[in-house]
């Protein structure tokens, strides 16, 4: 089409353009229909002959709307396509597209798919076959197949979780190529070097003519986490990405990981930069707890494999031991040493403590495979346990001691400083000195930025021996500048002395919270112990448990799923990345996760180099095909509405079905414009996908929170149609009375099923007893049960008043509503007494009539009536009554119909009935709200009187 | 531009303010007591007096006790007085009926925007109205076919429950004119319609109303423009009853036609009516209501003889 780069995919159908003057001639003739006018009298004159019938001719504009309006449906049935995919290069041979699966594939997967069936679709309108070659397919023979196949197969596939190789693959290529010797190979490559690119696409090139293949990457680098340490003060997550070309703008370089527990709960997001270089590095600042939950990290807005990295517990908090030389401490546990310890480093580690009785605590301990061990007062360790400690610390293990009499009376090698013996007292008997305060810590120190309390004071310790170095080794010292904590470093561990004792005899300082900081800082310097301590233990791990099975994995876009069947279980101390038979995820059981990540810390993206080659690269999407139907079906339906508009207005002007008419087309309208346009869809989608995934899940239904915020009344759904419209109609027209009447302005009615919804919202239940309802399940009794107990009221209607006869059989309301209440506790009822409270909360009523008026209004038993009480206007009980029973059908008596007309006739009937209906639901509302309230208000006149007095 | 619309069906329900609306319309003219023509035995009993001895509540006169006579018609306390024995008499009562009948078809509920309410409003609000005038100049008014004759306070609230309950109910079909059957002698009917049926169609249904000397009063509701005919242009009319239609290039050269139709229409109504000694009213809905609620009472009353008894009131 020129230099426009518009295409159509059915240009036949342009012709039907000429048919445009035809249309223009047929159209001029027809004219705008004439006014309508409903007019009665009519019939007096139908039998006239008209006199003149000339039709106007369409105005012009009008016409020139309506071809408008042709010719843009001809043109949008023609299928016109903005920036079309280039035609194919002239080769008549089959195409091959060559796909690379790996993960690195998965952010632009859909894309890829889109441009590959692009392709096959236009080599399919060639007439020439495809074959689709995935590069985990490995060594698959390569079949030819049409369009319809490869598309179905494209569909099917998945990137995988792992970065295969092509060379297996090539050999099928090779296969192929034999047999086909014109092909044309489209390769859709991953961008990254790794899996022998370089190799394969030399061998691609000698295969066929270079001008038959053709490369199509993505510009934009791969993103992937390789690596996560957990440091003293922070997770830091190692990012690497391919070197990109082209343009580096915010959107590629910048980003955020985010990171999740276990179940998937977001912990923290933390932001990376890349700037010009090709790795960086997020850290997640968070205090150990919370990183300890870290199971899962992730880059936001990357779904691949590769842009997930998994934690297991190598990555987690650290274990302690703690063992004190102490036996007799066990006389007064809380006062020993290793329990003012555990208190302290339970918050942060978890804390292991040797059996009592144990033939070696440290050796038992060593074997625990820990990585800090406290030794509170332990003055020599000696023997097999001096070995094995020492080589603990020199792999990298923590020794922290405390000090006590019997370290000060001897102590081992094991100590960052020569001490002297004895140590000294401070304000003892004997001495003149007070005890002393912390002086604040050394910017060298670890401890550096604790602040430090004044209440903390020492009054006895062990001193260090004054030599050189001894300052270096200081991390704490006293206000005299004697130290307090000394510490060592030894291979790759370090040795702590606290010249404190663990407890309260020697100083205040393990009853602060002080002392808890300084052990996290301590205990947060270890490092990488665990996997080096005790050997042996590992070795013997081993023997027992040779494989884990994988539990959960990750699929090529980075989503957590079911393993696949081809996955292997994985051996104890597997430290390679992902592979075809370890696809990464978590193995093992759930309580001992052993995670597998696609990438191992010293692993990079190198993107992959095709220079010299001589391919034809091509960009993954130059410019998105647009596809101008939508749109211009979208502008010709405007045109037919402002063409409807038009025909309305030369027809007679607006009129209300004219109004009605326009705006249901522009809802309409409105309506298809928006489905219309898919990203606005899929973003819609994504949104509602995010807060699925984020929200907690709901259980209170809105409609139970519309209930809580406003006072409403409900009424039992009973299945019967009529009785359920009477009931719904006849408390609306009741809540809108007591609205216009009374202070209570209620909300619309809910219909409720007590065996499902929650009654604990509503004051007063209307409950039409209907025979044909089933009895409630004995669950749904126990709820009622329950309602009445809390304090609703319940009033069944029994609408049996002109069957029912005084002293006569139980009509079958009755009986049905008996058996309902058998499950339920029922107080003594009795029919409405005349001066009980719920005839004078509002209005001043003697019977509570509905549809009927002879039906007898029953409610709970007042209590007996005192003697003083004999002249009272109103008697009430303690509380309001749980239920009321009447049989004149009240909702169908307070019941109107959308227009305000009452819905059913009265027996025997007036506007008075109706009236006093209303009254008696109003009354027994108030009384349902307001209990005996209006009861004490009869003591006014008393309490004024005594007043007066 | 001349607006006429046809009412939604919402609209067309008889309500409370065709209630309020009769009831602010009859409290503005006085009682009206119909004259009563022809009074015999036959007649129900009511409140009007009869200036005769007979059935009623309020005294008349005493007269001498004649032997044969029921003891228990003797007025003892006046008997005691002197020698003789009196009975009491009181004075006769009877009620007139009025047969109400009030055309709610789909051409009634027209209105456009020359007129000041719709024909169904204007005919429901002038029939309610009369209805209460009626029962407090003492008579008994009911709807043809709904409801029995009676002289309630509230007339005006039971006719209008009636005619809700009959509009309501799902197999109502709007007539255009009342049955054709006969009323009963010494009554009377008002028939409030716009009286677009064929003329031959009305004469039978007053002759069968009328064929045992009941007596009547057709008021016919029109909208203006139903008279002026004020359209022009290219035009189609539409029935509202049925689903005829009438296009016309222009509507204006219509005019004339149309108005010597209607004329020649109202005209054979009419002649039906003087031919039975009715009356016939023409009504339209841009002039006031009261208006034609007084020709109504004009027409009730002058077309008997007031001479003989007057108004008891």
């Amino acid at each position: 089409m020129g230099a426009l780069p518009l295409a159509f995919s059915v240009p036949m159908v342009l012709s039907a353009l000429i048919l445009l003057p035809a249309l223009w001639y047929l159209l001029r003739l027809t004219p705008p229909r004439p006014r309508q006018i409903d007019f009665p009298p009519l019939r007096l004159i139908l039998d006239l002959k008209p006199k003149e019938e000339t039709p106007a001719r369409t105005p012009w504009w009008l016409l020139l709307l309506r071809l408008a309006l042709a010719a843009l449906i001809i043109l949008a049935m023609a299928g016109p396509i903005w920036n079309p995919l280039p035609a194919s290069q002239g080769t008549q041979g089959p195409l091959l597209v060559i796909l690379d699966d790996s993960w690195a594939a998965a952010p632009q997967w859909a894309q890829r798919l889109t441009a590959a069936q692009e392709r096959i679709a236009a080599a399919a309108r060639d007439g020439r076959p495809n074959a689709i070659v995935a590069i985990s397919d490995g060594a698959r023979d390569v079949m030819l197949s049409d369009s319809s196949r490869s598309m179905d197969r494209l569909r099917a596939l998945k990137p995988v979780p792992y970065l295969p190789d092509r060379l297996p693959a090539l050999q099928a290529v090779q296969k192929f190529i034999a047999a086909n010797k014109q092909s044309e190979i489209i390769w859709f490559a991953d961008g990254l070097a790794s899996g022998h690119a370089r190799a394969f696409a030399e061998s691609l090139v000698q295969l066929v003519n270079s001008d038959h293949i053709r490369v199509i990457t993505d510009e934009r680098p791969v993103l992937a986490l390789a690596g996560t340490e957990n440091n003293a003060s922070a997770l830091e997550a190692r990012l690497v990405r391919s070197q990109p070309k082209g343009l580096q703008t915010a959107s590629l370089t910048q980003g955020q990981v985010r990171a999740f527990d276990l179940k998937s709960n977001v912990i923290g997001e933390a932001a990376f930069n890349f700037a010009l270089t090709n790795e960086t590095k997020a850290r997640f600042e968070l205090p150990i707890e919370l990183r300890n939950e870290i199971a899962r990290l992730e880059i936001v807005n990357e779904h691949s494999a590769g842009a997930v990295s998994l934690l297991d517990s190598r990555w987690k908090r650290r274990r302690v031991a703690i063992v004190s030389g102490a036996t007799a401490d066990l006389a007064q546990p809380l006062l020993s040493p290793s329990y003012f310890l555990n208190r302290a480093l339970a918050p942060f580690a978890e804390v292991r403590e040797p059996r009592a009785g144990a033939n070696d605590p440290i050796l038992a301990s060593l074997n625990d495979r820990i990585a800090v061990l406290f030794l509170a007062d332990v003055g020599v360790v000696a023997g097999a346990a001096h070995d094995q400690l020492a080589r603990f610390i020199e792999d990298g293990g923590i020794l922290v001691r405390f000090a006590g009499t019997r370290l000060a009376g001897s102590s081992d090698d094991l100590v960052p400083v020569r001490l002297r013996r004895g140590g000294r007292i401070l304000g003892g008997a004997l001495s003149w000195d007070k005890p002393k305060p912390l002086a604040p810590f050394d910017r060298e120190s670890p401890f550096s930025g604790l602040s430090v309390k004044d209440e903390v004071s020492v009054t006895r310790q062990v001193l260090a021996e004054p030599e050189v170095g001894l300052a270096g080794k200081t991390w704490a010292q006293l206000a005299d500048g004697t130290p307090l904590v000394t510490a060592m470093r030894s291979g790759k561990g370090l040795i702590v002395l606290f010249h404190v004792t663990a407890d309260t005899t020697w100083s205040n300082l393990p009853l602060s919270g002080l002392f808890v900081d300084m052990l996290r800082r301590v205990v947060a310097m270890s490092g990488e112990t665990t996997q080096a301590d005790g050997a042996e233990a590992n070795v013997k791990e081993a023997n027992r448990v040779v494989t884990l099975a994988p539990t959960r994995t990750l699929d090529g876009f980075g989503i957590m799923g079911v393993p696949p069947v081809t996955a292997k279980p994985l051996p104890v101390n597997y430290e390679g990345t992902a592979n075809a038979d370890y696809p990464p995820g978590f193995y093992g059981p759930i309580d001992g996760l052993t995670a597998v990540n696609t990438l191992s810390v010293n692993d990079h993206l190198d993107a992959a180099d095709f220079d010299g080659l001589q391919l034809d690269m091509q960009p993954l999407r130059p410019a998105e095909p647009i596809d101008l139907r939508p749109a211009l079906v979208a502008l010709a339906l405007a045109l037919l509405l402002i063409d409807a508009l038009a025909s309305i207005w030369l027809g007679g002007g607006f009129g209300r079905q004219a109004r009605r008419a326009t705006l249901a087309a522009l809802i309409l309208f409105a309506g298809a414009e928006l489905t219309d346009r898919p990203e606005f869809v899929s973003a819609a989608q994504a949104q509602t996908q995010t807060q699925t995934q984020n929200a907690p899940p709901a259980r209170t239904s809105p409609r139970e929170i519309e209930a809580a915020l406003k006072t409403r009344f409900a009424y039992v759904v009973t299945g019967d149609r009529t009785v359920d419209e009477a009931s719904r109609d006849g408390l609306l027209a009741l809540s809108r009375e007591l609205a216009r009447r009374t202070a209570l302005s209620p909300g619309e009615p809910n219909g409720i099923d007590p065996s499902r919804d929650e009654l604990v919202f509503y004051p007063l239940l209307y409950w039409p007893i209907v025979t044909s309802q089933p009895q409630p399940s004995a669950q749904a009794i126990t709820r009622i049960a329950n309602f009445m107990k809390q304090g609703g009221t319940i009033l069944f209607d029994t609408r049996d008043a002109l069957l029912a006869r005084p002293g006569g059989p139980p009509t079958p309301e009755a009986l049905w509503l008996r058996q309902l209440l058998a499950g339920v506790d029922v107080p003594e009822l009795e029919p409405v007494p005349r001066d009980h409270v719920v005839t004078k909360t509002y209005y001043l009523l003697d019977n509570f009539v509905g549809r009927t008026t002879i039906g007898q209004t029953w409610i709970e038993a007042l209590p007996p009536d005192q003697g003083d009480q004999s002249n009272r206007a109103a008697r009430a009980g303690d509380g309001v009554s749980p239920l009321i029973i009447t049989s004149n059908d009240l909702a169908a008596a307070w019941a109107l119909d959308p227009s305000g007309q009452p819905r059913f006739p009265l027996i025997p009937g007036g506007t008075r009935q109706r009236e006093m209906a209303i009254r008696a639901g109003i009354n027994i509302v108030m009384y349902t709200l307001t209990g005996n309230y209006k009861a004490d208000q009869v003591h006014v006149r008393d309490l004024l009187e005594r007043l007066a007095h | 531009m001349v607006e006429a619309r046809l009412l939604e069906a919402d609209e067309t329900r008889p309500e409370g303010r065709h209630e309020m609306g009769a009831l602010d319309l009859a409290r503005r003219l006085p009682s009206l007591l119909v004259a009563a023509k022809d009074v015999a035995a036959t007649v129900m009993h009511g409140v009007h007096g009869r200036r005769r001895a007979g059935v009623g509540e309020t005294f008349w006169q005493f007269r001498p006790f004649v032997m044969g006579e029921s003891i228990s018609r003797i007025d003892w306390r006046r008997s005691a007085r002197d020698d003789r024995v009196y009975v009491r008499e009181r004075e006769w009562e009877a009620a007139h009926t009025i047969w109400l009948w009030m055309d709610l078809s789909q051409s009634m509920a027209y209105v456009s925007n020359l007129a000041l309410q719709s024909k169904l409003d204007r005919a429901l609000v002038l029939g309610l109205a009369s209805a209460d005038l009626l029962v407090r100049g003492g008579e008994r008014v009911g709807l043809i076919g709904l409801t029995r004759p009676v002289a309630a306070r509230n007339i005006i609230e039971r006719l209008a429950e009636a005619l809700v309950q009959e509009t309501g109910r799902p197999d109502y079909v709007a007539l255009e004119l009342p049955a054709d059957q006969p009323l009963a002698p010494r009554t009377q009917a008002i028939l409030i319609s716009d009286f677009l049926t064929p003329a031959e169609r009305i004469r039978q249904t007053i002759q069968a109303m009328a064929s045992r000397g009941a007596q009547g009063h057709l008021v016919m509701i029109a909208d203006p423009v139903e008279e002026t005919f004020p359209f022009t242009g290219h035009t189609e009319f539409r029935d509202v009853d049925s689903s005829a239609t009438l296009r016309v290039g222009e509507a204006s050269l219509f005019r004339a036609d149309y108005v010597n139709r209607l004329a020649a229409h109202r005209d054979a109504i009419r002649q039906v009516c003087v031919s039975r000694g009715w009356s016939f009213t023409i009504h339209r809905t841009d002039r006031p209501a009261s208006e034609a609620l007084l020709g109504l009472r004009m027409q009730i009353e002058s077309g008997y003889s007031i001479g003989s008894f007057g108004g008891a009131q």
